[in-house]
């Protein structure tokens, strides 16, 4: 930027701007409040901010606390989009965004959204980076030499001819960054960018975003709960609670995981310890939960898992990793019996999933889906925490007392009667797990539940798995956090392109996957690598 | 649907494609008589091998050959005009039934037949980009494009909706009319809220990049018209001139 300014002013003296004064600010927020309609808070509270050009600013804090929303605001689109009531000002590039044309605010501010695939426009990857420029009325031979330049910056140069259906999900992202690159904005916001990714795509982002910083001294704000990964920008770090923006001197909280804060979760513990097994079809299993002999499984193509065997005890909490696409989920899905095996075998207490029906398996195995919204089904929050003991016809009055401490423990005791859709994303989370623990499963499946969760939330939700596992279930959870995993499993099953390459104890586990190679699953959250 | 590959029916002009289509479409169901339809099948077979795809990919044409049979049947059987041909018990067949069960049976089939070889050759990107560079507005186009991007992803959503129904053990085996209500709302409400969600993501990128700032747009991917494309309109043109003629001298 220095050198920059010296040029500048060297090849236009006469410009009285280009003085070696530090410039204003890029962004520039004053005592700027949101509530969203119909909502009895404000979502943003009398937040003051301004950043200087080139700053790069890290945005930390709870979900629902406000950080979307700020970014929604500083791209214009609160003010268009959005119904509700805003004070204040806010300034980017020098323009009021309230009362900017969205498209004008972009020429200064993009936006890379935290999910690739709702954010693609086209079904190619150069229609895509191309996209924002053929709308800007650009002639193909600046769209291309633009182009060119967006594909180096995030390393993509050779996707370009692929549709992108067929791209991996850190391949999305990196393509969704380039198409907002290629519009050359002044000012990068980046809401969560990798918390769709695997630990190997994550590393790749945080890359492409160290490489954009080296090329160009563009303002970059990073909305994320994986600090770890930005301490290495020595960023700004800013905190935002229920809507209000605080200065944080020290990247926040190095712990990952922390005994949650909430009350009523002792009364929940011992309401977890006393499954009541009496009324269960099959006795309590002196053997494995899980056996698997030899599995391979496909869908409607080559197979996507090849010869895995293991079996589960109760008691252990393990820890799935892998890359996306290696075939953790599909692994789960065989565990319920969505998908039988296409060769070996899965028995679950005894029940060969070839010949029992998924219903009679459900009774046992709870599986909870990566995305919240695909799983809420009932019309008032009890409803949908005590739907699946009714429909198992395990309901009863224990079952009642064990739905009542749940949504206690989950926060949600005073909103037995709202609608679940009426839940922030984070209460949503708490309520499809509740809605799984109600009947006492004896297998617990998690598919990426702590996707988009800050890190108290995150430690809830594992405090009660944690609470199942010691009361004798046994649990898998899908996770794309190393750190985490170390904290809280017993084993590791680390999945490569379909076959099992690691099944042992937890610290050997990833002392293996060191050996392997795998960095990237490997870094703490002090930020250093074991 | 679309079967890649670089044929000279892959290569050529996604417009010309329609307009063959539309043209041979047209033809079939002007023109009444039972060599229109037969003819245009005969063409649109004949241009099976410039499209050099797999005869197993064609799933579904088996079962309307076997609905065209049918049709050409009760044709025959329900008219009873010209010269009697065959008398089978009660049934009699005639050349006006023949030539009617020719002319509806061979319309059906040509139309699938070209219809076929126009969605399995043409890339539905390359068509939404040159209807929208032959002039139809683009957020026509890109209403097309979108459609195209979501379909897979909401039949994704919709399997995912399914397992965890069954994970909670909400039935589909049971029960009556109230119950499917139920089930349909259970099914349908996660569906909407997430695509709701979708649609909300999906207008802060395109507006975030300038969509619909302009009334036009320009196009980096250029569907190009080519020599191969004048011939194959040329070619048109000339039997959609002979057909006039004749039509009109009748």
């Amino acid at each position: 930027m220095q050198t920059a300014l010296h040029a500048s002013s060297h090849a236009a003296p006469a410009a009285p701007c280009a003085t070696e004064q530090a410039p204003g600010p890029i962004i520039a927020i004053r005592d700027f409040s949101f509530r969203f309609r119909g909502s009895p808070r404000h979502a943003l509270n009398d937040v003051n901010l301004e950043i200087a050009p080139g700053e790069f600013v890290v945005l930390t804090g709870p979900s629902g606390g406000g950080k979307s929303t700020l970014a929604l605001a500083l791209c214009g689109f609160l003010f268009n989009q959005v119904d509700g009531d805003a004070e204040g000002e806010v300034l980017a590039g020098g323009l009021d965004v309230r009362r900017t044309p969205i498209y004008d605010v972009a020429e200064v501010v993009g936006l890379v959204q935290q999910n690739p695939e709702a954010q693609f426009c086209t079904l190619t990857v150069e229609d895509e980076v191309a996209f924002g420029l053929e709308n800007r009325c650009l002639d193909p031979g600046e769209i291309r030499a633009r182009l060119d330049w967006a594909f180096d910056v995030v390393g993509a140069r050779h996707l370009a001819d692929r549709p992108l259906a067929a791209l991996s999900g850190g391949e999305k992202q990196r393509v969704a960054v380039a198409a907002v690159m290629a519009a050359r904005p002044k000012v990068l916001i980046f809401d969560e960018p990798t918390s769709n990714l695997d630990p190997t795509a994550t590393a790749q982002i945080f890359d492409v975003i160290a490489a954009i910083r080296a090329l160009e001294r563009i303002t970059v704000i990073v909305i994320e709960h994986k600090t770890a990964y930005l301490e290495r920008f020595a960023p700004r770090w800013l905190r935002l609670v229920d809507g209000r923006l605080t200065e944080a001197a020290h990247p926040p909280s190095n712990h990952v995981f922390s005994p949650p804060a909430r009350p009523g979760l002792s009364h929940f513990g011992s309401a977890l310890a006393a499954p009541d097994a009496t009324r269960r079809s099959t006795a309590p299993p002196a053997g494995p939960v899980v056996t698997v002999d030899r599995l391979s499984a496909a869908y409607a193509g080559p197979p996507v898992l090849h010869d895995v065997s293991l079996s589960v005890q109760p008691g252990e909490l393990i820890a799935v990793m892998g890359d996306n696409g290696s075939g953790k989920s599909t692994f789960l899905q065989c565990l319920l019996g969505l998908l039988r095996p296409a060769g070996g075998r899965v028995e679950i207490l005894g029940h060969d999933t070839r010949t029992t029906p998924v219903s009679t398996l459900a009774r046992e195995v709870a599986y909870v889906f990566q995305n919240p919204d695909h799983q809420l089904f009932a019309d008032t929050v009890w409803d949908e925490a005590s739907l699946a003991p009714r429909n198992f016809r395990l309901w009863d009055g224990a079952a009642e007392a064990r739905v009542a401490s749940l949504l206690e423990a989950a926060g949600l005791a005073e909103r037995h009667t709202d609608h679940p859709y009426r839940l922030s994303y984070g209460e949503k989370r708490r309520l499809t797990l509740a809605a799984v623990l109600s009947y006492a499963p004896r297998l617990i499946l998690l598919d990426e539940i702590l996707i988009g969760q800050d890190p108290d939330n995150a430690a809830l939700l594992l405090s009660w798995v944690q609470a199942c596992v010691a009361a004798g279930s046994a649990a898998l959870l899908v996770n794309h956090a190393p750190a985490l995993a170390r904290q809280v499993a017993t084993r590791l099953l680390f999945f490569d392109t379909g076959r099992l390459s690691i099944d042992a104890p937890i610290a050997e586990g990833f002392a293996q996957l060191a050996a392997l190679g795998r960095t990237a699953y490997l870094v703490t959250e002090s930020g250093g690598r074991l | 649907m679309y079967h890649p590959g670089h044929s000279w029916l892959h290569r050529l002009h996604p417009l010309v494609k329609l307009a063959w289509l539309v043209a041979g479409t047209v033809f079939v169901f002007v023109v009444r008589s039972p060599w229109a339809g037969i003819g245009v099948l005969a063409l649109a077979l004949l241009a099976f091998p410039l499209s050099r795809l797999p005869l197993g990919g064609l799933r579904g044409t088996g079962f309307f050959a076997v609905f065209a049979v049918v049709l050409f049947l009760i044709q025959v059987v329900a008219h009873r005009t010209g010269t009697l041909l065959l008398r089978i018990g009660p049934l009699r067949v005639t050349t006006g039934g023949v030539s009617a069960g020719l002319y509806v049976a061979g319309r059906l089939l040509s139309v699938i037949w070209m219809s076929y070889l126009f969605v399995l050759t043409t890339e539905p990107n390359a068509l939404a980009y040159g209807l929208m560079q032959a002039g139809l507005p683009y957020r026509y186009g890109f209403a097309l494009i979108t459609a195209l991007r979501l379909v897979p992803v909401f039949e994704q959503e919709g399997q995912t909706v399914y397992q965890a129904q069954l994970a909670r053990g909400i039935a589909y085996d049971r029960g009556g009319p109230r119950r499917f209500v139920t089930l349909a709302r259970q099914f349908f409400l996660p569906l909407l809220v997430s695509a709701l969600g979708k649609v909300d993501a999906l207008a802060v990128s395109m507006e975030g990049r300038c969509f619909g700032k302009y009334p036009r747009r320009t196009f980096l991917r250029q569907v190009r018209f080519t020599r191969r494309d004048a011939l194959a309109l040329g070619v048109l043109g000339l039997l959609s001139l002979a057909t006039l003629v004749t039509q009109l001298n009748r």
